[in-house]
């Protein structure tokens, strides 16, 4: 019985061992007498994705001067991401600077103060006047107005189509309305082309095709009154457009066959890889398309207007991308050194390191791809951000909607299904 | 040594380990999903007691929850018949060769070894519409329409290659138990059943598969588990879809526990998957235990 008791409290004295080493890893960032040796980072992506590739690249210049180490974990999948977030916010363990986007978890952090006014640093160091104004809008907290989070970048985005396809269907000009979209695609149909590309398994690809049409003639109104309860698909004439435009495109097979398990990756890979004639795509993909945008075989559009309805003059979405948040319990003088050596350095980092539109108004330098300086003057004027229905709807909506909006575009449900399907998600 | 083995305390030192090790990660884990599932909590922020709300809502409102478990017990179906039975009859085929019978056997068992993320990867290429993945290509030398053929992304067949593609991943393990049992059944009573008379197909049949009979129930009961259990190819192949298509219970719990973000009620959703391979477990331990009592 005494060896007995003698082996648990080993045991337990493992499992103790344990649980502080895990514990003592969190703090690591500070050695014994308080000094910070480490900036730590959790982002989402993987090395080759913008954020990893800006954040690595400023970090390591930044810490090779100071003689600071530094640490950058990733999570590529989004849920798990979110749930490694939450694992942070609840523990109270969030590291020096966090990928976050604006809404649910955004405000979980603030809820335990663990964002950093980054506009009012902005302001301190003289960066916010230069700040893109939609970028910004897109950022700024609902609920104070203030700005929480640093932007990953700009990104616009437009529908690309191929020159050649276009040309042999007998299309002219670029559709500007929905209705011209939609005849484009039987014209592109009718020569044996595959009209749209479109990587359907990603929830957010058909959902663009679901908020285009409230964006343009709403802004972000429809969907945050919907989340509220006081509009719904059914009273509204713009969502009511978009639910049967994503019907059309779906059941009339403008997507290409089987756009239900192809992901955005696996979609980009076969348009410009040369299938399909449209794909909506932006300035992240200018990489993949700058060798064909070259060659003059590719050409671009912002999103049509919906006819019968007053648009609003924004026609490229802007959007910052999965922001950074910078924690405020670890945001000492380094932390602050760091964050004005970052935006001094940010605009570099985006072109030269990551191939991104840098969030702040500056001239683009020369040496990049035609494509950003051809792009650039679609979104110049752009005043309004686009609306990330990610961002406003609750996440259990979120999710109904995703699974509804794929059965849609497989002719699974009706537009009327769809309509009074998700109008039920929300108590009014 | 088999005294040693008779003494209390020296079982207890072999199963203690195992015990302390299941009760940390499997019994803890289901307490306190129990403890959750009376909770409104969206993961983060303040847990909001509900009583038994989730269970309430579950049971009586969620059509996607009762469509789930009727696509979790087809599933189960398909994988019993295709693992077990399959690989039954692979055994005994391969029980019936003398050439090349270890390399069938390896080959056999490759999908057990190649993880299912791997897996699902070559089956979403294989089965691809655009571009034409290798099943349409051939197909479409039959019939030029089926070039077009859906078949992770058509709601009506989704679920069952979903099943399918894990049936064939883990049809070579049951074909190996089984293989190993097949050898091992005496000799004489196969020669016996020849010198009376039987067909190879009877000795099979009536003495040898008998034989076997506790190995077919523990396979079954193995892969009834595991499947009423299994989350990674639903989600890896068709992430439950298109629309809840091929969603299984355990995916439905991970859509509501970390994409919806209702911890409490994902929590409510996994204790109703213990219940249900709790009870389909002892239902079928009940129904084989009658029969070895016959």
């Amino acid at each position: 019985m005494r060896k007995m008791k003698k082996a648990l409290s080993l045991l337990m004295t493992a499992a103790m061992t344990a649980g502080l080493l895990t514990g003592a890893s969190a703090a690591t960032a500070f050695a014994g007498d308080g000094e910070r040796t480490k900036i730590t980072a959790l982002l989402k992506g993987t090395e080759s994705t913008e954020q990893f590739l800006v954040f690595d690249h400023l970090l390591q210049n930044f810490c090779e001067e100071k003689g600071l180490d530094y640490e950058i974990e990733l999570v590529n999948d989004m849920q798990d991401y979110f749930t490694k977030l939450q694992m942070y916010i609840n523990s109270n363990t969030l590291p020096d600077i966090y990928g976050c986007p604006n809404g649910t978890l955004s405000q979980a952090c603030l809820d335990i103060d663990a964002l950093v006014d980054v506009g009012a640093e902005l302001e301190r160091n003289g960066y916010a006047e230069n700040l893109n104004g939609a970028v910004r809008d897109f950022l700024t907290d609902a609920n104070d107005g203030n700005l929480y989070l640093f932007p990953q970048g700009l990104y616009c985005e437009y529908f690309m189509y191929r020159k050649d396809i276009f040309e042999n269907a007998g299309i002219t000009e670029a559709p500007t309305t929905w209705t011209e979209f939609e005849e484009a695609c039987q014209k592109i149909a009718d020569v044996g082309e595959i009209p749209v590309v479109v990587g359907g398994s990603d929830a957010w690809q058909l959902m663009r095709y679901l908020s285009f049409s409230p964006w343009r003639v709403t802004g972000s109104d429809f969907i945050t009154n919907y989340q509220n309860g006081t509009d719904s698909f059914s009273d509204n004439e713009s969502a009511k457009y978009a639910v049967n435009l994503l019907a059309d495109l779906g059941t009339k097979g403008y997507f290409e066959p089987g756009f239900a398990s192809v992901d955005f990756t696996s979609a980009c890979n076969l348009f410009f890889g040369g299938t399909g004639a449209i794909f909506y795509t932006g300035s992240g993909q200018i990489g993949l398309a700058e060798e064909m945008y070259d060659n003059d075989e590719l050409g671009f559009f912002p999103v049509p207007d919906t006819e019968g309805m007053e648009n609003m003059s924004t026609n490229v979405p802007i959007h910052a991308g999965f922001a950074e948040g910078f924690n405020k319990a670890t945001y000492d003088d380094t932390m602050q050194e760091f964050f004005d050596y970052m935006c001094e350095n940010f605009s570099d980092a985006c072109y030269n390191q990551a191939q991104i539109f840098s969030p702040f108004n500056e001239e683009l330098p020369e040496g990049l791809p035609k494509l950003y300086y051809d792009t650039q003057p679609m979104f110049a004027e752009a005043d309004t951000a686009w609306t990330s229905w990610d961002d406003k709807l609750d996440s259990d909506v979120l999710t109904k909607i995703v699974d509804e909006q794929q059965k849609l575009a497989q002719g699974i449900s009706s537009p009327d299904e769809f309509i009074a399907t998700c109008d039920s998600f929300i108590e009014k | 040594m088999q005294k040693a083995f008779g003494k209390k305390s020296v079982i207890f030192l072999f199963v203690f380990p195992a015990f302390l090790i299941y009760t940390a990660f499997v019994i803890v884990s289901i307490v306190w999903a129990g403890y959750y599932s009376f909770f409104d909590w969206s993961g983060v922020g303040e847990k909001v007691f509900v009583g038994f709300k989730n269970y309430i809502e579950l049971l009586t409102q969620d059509s996607v929850f009762r469509s789930t478990i009727w696509h979790t017990l087809i599933y189960t179906v398909i994988n019993v018949v295709i693992q077990v039975f399959g690989g039954l009859l692979f055994a005994v085929l391969l029980s019936r060769i003398k050439k090349g019978r270890v390399v069938l056997q390896t080959l056999y068992y490759i999908p057990v070894v190649i993880s299912s993320v791997a897996i699902c990867q070559i089956f979403t290429k294989l089965l691809s519409v655009t571009p034409t993945g290798i099943v349409n290509q051939l197909l479409s030398f039959i019939d030029p329409s089926m070039k077009l053929m859906e078949w992770i992304s058509n709601p009506a067949i989704s679920l069952y290659v979903t099943a399918f593609v894990e049936a064939y991943k883990y049809l070579g393990l049951y074909m190996v138990i089984f293989y190993a049992a097949l050898i091992g059944v005496p000799d004489e009573l196969g020669e016996a059943a020849l010198i009376d008379g039987a067909t190879t197909f009877k000795e099979y049949l009536y003495v040898r598969i008998p034989y076997i009979k506790p190995v077919i129930i523990a396979n079954c009961l193995l892969v009834l588990n595991g499947s009423l259990r299994s989350f990674e190819f639903s989600y890896l192949l068709t992430h439950g879809g298109p629309g809840n298509a091929s969603e299984l219970m355990t995916t439905y719990m991970y859509k509501q526990a970390f994409t919806s973000m209702k911890y409490g009620y994902g929590s409510s959703v996994a204790i109703m998957i213990v219940i249900i391979c709790m009870v389909v477990g002892m239902i079928f331990r009940k129904m084989t235990r009658e029969g070895e009592e016959e």
